[in-house]
């Protein structure tokens, strides 16, 4: 018999007609996670990561921009510096217009903006947010059973991390490729289709949590009139759902299609010119992208460039930071060229990161489909350290509850939306995210399907 | 008659379900039929309610401690006959609801058992940290268990914890882990998440049924209190004590005497104000820039305090709601309502003068913000929920093939001569007529109850006409309510409502009507109305459910399949 | 004087100052600074370092770093290898301590500007200037843009082809980076306007008055900030600004120049004196008010807040090597207090103000507040500098407790430096 269900049925009492509703909104916000897995038969995690580079990207003072498309929704048309995107486009969405609301707090530069996407509150001080950063929240949600509850690597040789639990101390991040490769298939490498598998010994503890729920069933039952019967069978049902995932987590997972154990990559070139950035970051791309489809992790941080990015184009005496406050905006074009060519450079990374987890086969399509990556800046317009429209990109199906290629146009909102969007696409039990003017309950559901 | 409307209700429900995702309900599993329960006198399940998210965290903070945090998603609630608590008889809970209360569950328990709080479980510990302990085990399921369930757990209900904590204990080694588990049992359970109210033979009267203390018990105190029955109500339950006139009466001296009313209330005002309407409400930042989040919560917090202090704190006439402009307002609502903000608290007491066009509620920024749109205010809108939340007289939808394209032309004339433009038809203006001009005594007031005397240009004008009554602004619009029966009669049909979770039907009009009379006789104060409705007989009656059928559908499945009706 | 004589004293002393004026005000009107910015009148048509007719070079071009190093004495291997973003002697947010030891004998060019020869800051060569007649002398100054003569801003001819100052209003990137932090809450102005007639619009006895408030600003759905809001005067000893003033038609000008006025500055001076100060303010069909106010204001302050900035990210950022401004200000300066004589401690200058509707109050929140002085009120734990978020000495950051020193060997050998707390730079 199928183990489909059909949530998108009416529901009415199927006894004499009483109505019993469910209260569920209009649109399902209430997303679950298993029917994708129940319709392979297999378990399939969704993954998360969040994806950091430094200076933002362009926009104008007198209100250009080179990177929001023109076009609101579905099918955006690839801007200037989102061209390194285009081959991933349709699984990326854009969001334009988010702001950080400080409620009096000053815009620490180059900390603000993402320490609040983060933490949902604008910092008090610099180096430190003012509560834990939400990727702790997602990996203690969806990061365990596996090996690594969560990765952090950076791209541009900094040892820089901005997950923290505390506010005030980070990760510590591996910061070459090789690095990174010891930490995931060194030693220790845990290889999923080895034949000594044995279950989570904790999992026996919560059946027994529900079975003194469902122990008093047929009592409760007994007692109880036509209306609030069906009530509360619904009740069990739910309850019942909740033991058949239990049930599975003791079964031998399915196979990892995809893993392989990489070769081991060559030692890097140190520097902090964006070539170098950039070829780390595909490497370390790579090697994170195999690492989950090994299912050794479901969560990582990954940062391209720290938050005042000092990397540069080799051979040239600026550095990218510098470059974004000094250059004057050219009269005729009405942007800063050599920022602009910067930030183009800078989202090469963001491309090849998001390709490499994309040609990773798993299920019916990709590693990507199956992720859901939040790269995100520490500003918007860099050259006054702008909060406000501070680029930030959805990538990744979360295993099909993101609705891919939107441009979402936020129009002054509060980036804790997209926070609190990017949490409730992965699975995460929350409500509302963010503090005082950031606070919000409202994710983008324009953008979960 | 009071009466929420048959055809508004279908609406009311319809619209709820339409676009709803639902899930297949199986009855592939049999129970027994529920007159074996009749029959037998054991006390019967007569109303399964949900526990609403304010009442989910108060149970959690009164009994492990406000320091206790619940970070998780609720279920939505459902607004039916216009009260979310009459919904909530009718919620059950789906899969991903389940699987949400489980993690929050989760959550709580690992906080509760953690070395700084575990002593506050009960008064005893195990013998060894590191082993099961059934003697202290049994000791902390019974404590935490009565006060979760709202009432002594049986044996039944004890076991199979005592049992899950004795494993969790072996396999892990910790005492504490064991009980965690053991509270995660308790805090998914149907008896902590659905307020189960339960009947028993009255022994007074043969044939008849009474509400058992427990479930009188938890109403009185989700009434008054907004929270589960306090160790005093609950012993009062046990003992009988609230079956009797003077036990009854004792407790509701206490209940109302106490300032936790106000939570109670407060709880109360949220479900009939339609506040929940904060939660998803924007506004265009070209048109209304100086709406924020931060002006939402405080406009919310405004409407409470001063119904609060006006009702509760003060005790004055309902009816003064409409007209008194003495409120409370923080920074950001005086820069919304232009008046400078003369205080150095965060929240000041204020009087609008009477030069200021404010009457009341109706003039506060939570009703003209939540009932406008993104970029204009809504004469209709706002006319439609006065009528609906106040009068308890709700307004149909609009007919499929309305034109909207003539009122939304924004930059010719004002909102009224747009308007105006229904009354032509007569399909329209038979709605219109009765919704409309309430709205427009308001156009004073824009989008986010920011004053305004122009629109495009034209002066504004406030003058309406209901029934022959006419009226000129906000101000004459509160007067006009201030005369008109329906209002305090609807607030008593929503306390009543909402007390016993339950829309009141026709055989309920007649007591409806003499609680009415007699809160007019008492000056319209409300403590004293809520107090007088529960104390009379019908606060506690009892209907018995229809018995439960036999199963009719899909045959009993083997375990572990599980059938479904798409 | 007998001890409860001087007190009997004192306290009518204090009640005279903190009482309201004698006379009473028929009218009051408060208001927020929304933003202000050195007057800076920008000759090009369009962009912000275009040609124009103030500076037909368009702005200041960037020094070449290398020749700056190699006239101050390095090779030009080294000052190559010194302006190298690869070596670790460049900071990303300090910039390069190095470029402070560039004056004679390792001198520290911050703080000894004459340690380096003067470069001759390109200044302003056009007619055309906003700000105000200072001097009551039509001929000398620039002609506003609206034809009037004698407006008196050395301060603009002096430093208006700095990149940091020019540009449209509101678009040169010193005026942005300093009322953006205004507009997130790090300071807030305010004025109040009084008159004694029945009109705002004309009125012969205008008093207005700039202060301090704590009450921050709060930022609008648009961008911009939002009137109507609540601020307390906030009283400080020194920092306020009260001006003599007729209203007509809505065009507020000052009766007569005030000797000394104080406000917070725009910029990195932080705290600006104002010598026989005047404004010419006007009120707006929004209920805003906006113009310009000024005065002649100390130079030497304006360089010292550059060098407290970080003199090597100034430099970097904005394009100019900071003794050049020593020299141009000194050279420009228009004004002695002591008398035509005396040196020339000032140079005339001027703001463009833009300020919103708002309530302001007394500092004790009870009643709208008058024009008049709070100085009395202040109490002294009320003027703590700012905390600077950096360690800098003489113009350059280093490690706590250190020196800022240049050692022969530091163009080659990197200074010892702290990474940031996190991870994080």
């Amino acid at each position: 018999m199928s183990q489909r269900f059909n949530r998108r049925s009416l529901l009415r009492g199927a006894l004499g007609g009483c109505a019993v509703t469910l209260g569920l909104p209009a649109l399902d916000l209430f997303l679950d996670g298993h029917g994708q897995a129940w319709a392979d038969g297999k378990r399939l995690p969704v993954r998360f990561g969040t994806y950091f580079w430094g200076l933002g990207l362009t926009d104008t003072p007198a209100g250009g921009s080179r990177w929001v498309p023109t076009t609101v929704g579905p099918d955006y048309e690839i801007t200037p510096e989102l061209e390194p995107l285009r081959p991933v486009k349709d699984k990326v969405s854009v969001l334009s217009g988010f702001r950080v609301i400080g409620d009096g707090r000053p815009n620490l530069v180059h900390w603000t903006g993402h320490a609040a996407i983060l933490s949902g509150v604008a910092p008090a001080a610099i180096n430190r947010m003012d509560g834990p950063s939400f990727d702790t929240r997602v990996a203690d949600a969806i990061g365990g059973g596996v090996r690594f509850k969560v990765l952090d690597a950076s791209a541009s040789g900094k040892v820089v991390s901005y997950s923290t639990r505390t506010g005030s101390a980070f990760a510590t991040p591996d910061t070459t490729p090789v690095e990174l490769y010891t930490r995931l298939f060194g030693p220790g490498f845990q290889d999923p289709n080895r034949p000594d598998w044995t279950p989570d010994p904790s999992i026996m503890l919560q059946q027994s949590v529900l079975s003194a729920v469902t122990d008093q069933r047929q009592a409760l039952l007994a007692d109880v009139g036509r209306a609030d019967r069906v009530k509360l069978d619904q009740y069990f049902t739910s309850v019942r759902e909740l033991e058949q995932q239990l049930a599975l987590g003791l079964e031998r997972p399915e196979p990892c299609e995809s893993c392989a154990a990489p070769p081991e990559p060559e030692a890097p070139k140190r520097g902090a010119s964006i070539d170098v950035v950039n070829s780390n970051t595909r490497t370390m791309a790579k090697l994170l992208a195999m690492a989950l489809a090994c299912n050794q992790a479901k969560v990582f941080n990954f940062v391209h460039t720290p938050g005042a990015s000092e990397t540069y184009i080799p051979g040239e005496s600026k550095i990218y930071h510098q470059i974004t406050h000094d250059e004057p905006t050219d009269a005729r074009l009405g942007y800063q060229i050599e920022t602009s060519r910067l930030a183009g450079l800078v989202m090469e990374g963001l491309g090849a990161f998001l390709t490499e987890l994309d040609a990773i086969k798993e299920g019916d399509g990709t590693l990507l489909d199956r992720t859901l990556v939040m790269a995100f800046s520490d500003t918007g317009y860099a050259k006054i350290h702008s909060i406000e429209n501070i680029p930030i990109f959805l990538a990744g199906g979360a295993g099909g509850r993101h609705r891919t290629g939107q441009h979402i146009a936020g129009k002054g909102e509060a980036v804790t939306r997209v926070s609190l969007t990017a949490q409730q696409l992965v699975g995460v039990s929350v409500g509302e995210f963010g503090v005082g003017g950031m606070r919000t309950s409202r994710p983008i559901t324009e953008l979960m399907a | 008659m009071l009466k929420w409307s048959g055809a508004a209700g279908a609406a009311l429900a319809i619209g709820a379900l339409t676009g709803a995702g639902g899930f297949a309900v199986h009855t592939a599993l049999a129970a027994p039929t529920a007159s074996a329960a009749a029959t037998s006198g054991a006390p019967m399940i007569v109303a399964a309610r949900r526990l609403t998210e304010s009442q989910y965290r108060r149970s959690i903070a009164e009994v492990f401690g406000a320091d206790v945090r619940v970070d998780g998603r609720f279920e939505p609630e459902l607004r039916d006959e216009g009260l979310l608590a009459i919904g909530s008889s009718q919620l059950s809970i789906t899969p991903a609801g389940f699987e949400q209360y489980y993690r929050l569950a989760d959550s709580i328990a690992a906080q509760v058992v953690a070395p700084e709080r575990r002593d506050r479980l009960a008064d005893c510990r195990p013998g060894s940290d590191a082993a099961p302990d059934e003697a202290c085990a049994r000791r902390i399921i019974a404590k935490v268990g009565e006060q979760l369930f709202r009432r002594p757990l049986t044996e039944a209900e004890i076991a199979p914890r005592l049992r899950t904590a004795a494993l969790g204990a072996e396999r892990t080694g910790d005492f504490y882990e064991g009980v965690a588990l053991a509270l995660k049992s308790l805090l998914v359970a149907p008896e902590f998440l659905f307020r189960l109210e339960r009947a028993e033979p009255d022994p007074a009267q043969p044939n008849q049924y009474r509400l058992d203390g427990y479930s009188k018990a938890s109403r009185l105190s989700f009434l008054f209190w907004d929270a589960p029955p306090d160790a005093d109500l609950r012993r009062a339950a046990e003992t009988g004590e609230l079956h009797t006139a003077d036990g009854l009466r004792r407790q509701l001296t206490r209940l109302v005497g106490s300032p936790r009313l106000r939570d109670g209330a407060r709880a109360f005002f949220t479900d009939m104000l339609q506040l929940e309407h904060f939660d998803g409400l924007t506004k265009d930042p070209n048109a209304y820039p100086k709406f924020s989040q931060a002006l939402a919560d405080s406009a919310r917090e405004q409407t409470l305090r001063t119904t609060i202090d006006l009702l509760i704190d003060k005790r004055r006439d309902y009816r003064e709601l409409f007209t008194s402009n003495s409120t409370f307002i923080n920074r950001h609502l005086a820069a919304v309502y232009q008046v400078p903000f003369t205080s150095t608290q965060e929240w000041s007491p204020f009087t609008f003068p009477k030069e200021a066009g404010r009457s009341g509620i109706l003039t506060e920024v939570t009703f003209l913000s939540l009932f406008s749109h993104p970029a204009a205010s809504s004469p209709t809108r706002r006319g439609v929920k006065l009528h609906e939340i106040f009068m308890c007289e709700p307004t149909p939808a609009p007919p499929a093939d309305v034109d909207f394209s003539k009122v939304q032309a924004l930059e010719q004339g004002t909102v009224r001569t747009r308007l105006l433009a229904h009354m032509d038809n007569e399909g329209c203006a038979a709605c219109h007529r009765v919704s409309d001009p309430a709205g427009l005594a308001l156009e004073h007031f824009d989008g986010i109850g920011q004053r305004r005397m122009f629109e495009n240009g034209q002066p504004i004008d406030v003058s309406a006409e209901v029934n022959g009554a006419r009226f000129v602004g906000a101000q004459g619009l509160g007067t006009y309510l201030s005369t008109q029966r329906k209002i305090p009669a609807c607030l008593v049909r929503n306390v009543y409502a909402y007390g016993v979770g339950k829309a009141p039907d026709e055989r309920d009009e007649d007591y409806l009507a003499d609680q009415t009379e007699a809160f007019a006789k008492d000056g319209y104060r409300v403590p004293e109305m809520m107090a007088r409705i529960a104390e009379s007989p019908e606060f506690f009656k009892v209907k018995l459910p229809a018995r439960a059928r036999p199963a009719t559908t899909v045959a009993a499945a083997p375990a572990g399949e599980t059938g479904g009706m798409p | 004087m007998k001890r409860s004589i001087r007190l009997r004293v004192a306290l009518a002393l204090a009640a005279a100052l903190a009482a309201p004026a004698p006379a009473l005000a028929a009218w009051t009107r408060g208001f927020a600074v929304e933003w202000y910015e050195p007057a800076m009148y920008y000759g090009a048509k369009s962009g912000t370092t275009e040609p124009g007719t103030d500076c037909p070079a368009g702005t200041n071009p960037e020094p070449d770093w290398i020749k700056v190093l190699i006239d101050a004495g390095y090779t030009r291997e080294q000052a190559l290898w010194l302006r190298n973003p690869a070596n670790p002697t460049r900071s990303p947010v300090h910039g390069q301590n190095q470029m402070a030891f560039r004056g004679a004998g390792r001198a520290n060019v911050y703080i000894n500007p004459t340690s380096t020869p003067d470069g001759g800051l390109v200044g302003v060569s056009g007619d055309i200037g906003e700000g105000l007649d200072l001097d009551d002398d039509p001929t000398t100054g620039f002609v506003s843009p609206t034809g009037e003569r004698g407006i008196d801003n050395a301060f603009y001819r002096a430093l208006g082809c700095w990149k940091t100052f020019r540009g449209p209003p509101r678009l040169s990137s010193g005026a942005l980076s300093s009322n953006d932090a205004m507009r997130d809450g790090a300071w807030t102005m305010v004025v109040v306007l009084e008159g004694r007639g029945q009109d705002p619009m004309n009125d012969d006895d205008v008093t207005v008055g700039f202060y301090l408030s704590q009450d921050k600003l709060v930022k609008d759905a648009a961008g911009g900030v939002a009137p109507d809001y609540t601020f307390r005067i906030k009283p400080d000893r020194k920092l306020e600004a009260i001006f003599k003033a007729r209203s007509v038609n809505g065009r507020i000008v000052s009766t007569r120049p005030m000797d000394e006025v104080w406000m917070r500055d725009a910029g990195m001076a932080r705290e600006l004196q104002l010598l026989k100060a005047r404004l010419d303010l006007t009120l707006q069909p929004d209920g805003g008010l906006s113009g310009y106010v000024g005065g002649y204001r100390p130079w030497k302050p304006v360089y010292d807040g550059y060098v407290r900035a970080r003199g090597p990210v100034i430099e970097a950022l904005t394009w100019v090597r900071l003794p050049d401004v020593y020299y141009a200000l000194r050279r420009h300066a228009d004004y002695s207090p002591t008398g035509p004589n005396g040196e020339k401690t000032h140079i005339s200058f001027a703001y463009r103000v833009s300020a919103i509707p708002a309530f302001v109050l007394t500092p004790d929140a009870k009643r709208s507040a008058r024009a008049t002085s709070y100085k009395a009120l202040a109490r002294p734990e009320d003027s703590a500098p700012e905390p600077s978020p950096f360690n800098v000495v003489d113009g350059i950051v280093v490690p706590k407790g250190a020196k800022a020193e240049s050692l022969p060997e530091s163009a080659l050998l990197p200074p010892s430096s702290t990474t940031a707390a996190g991870g994080a730079p």
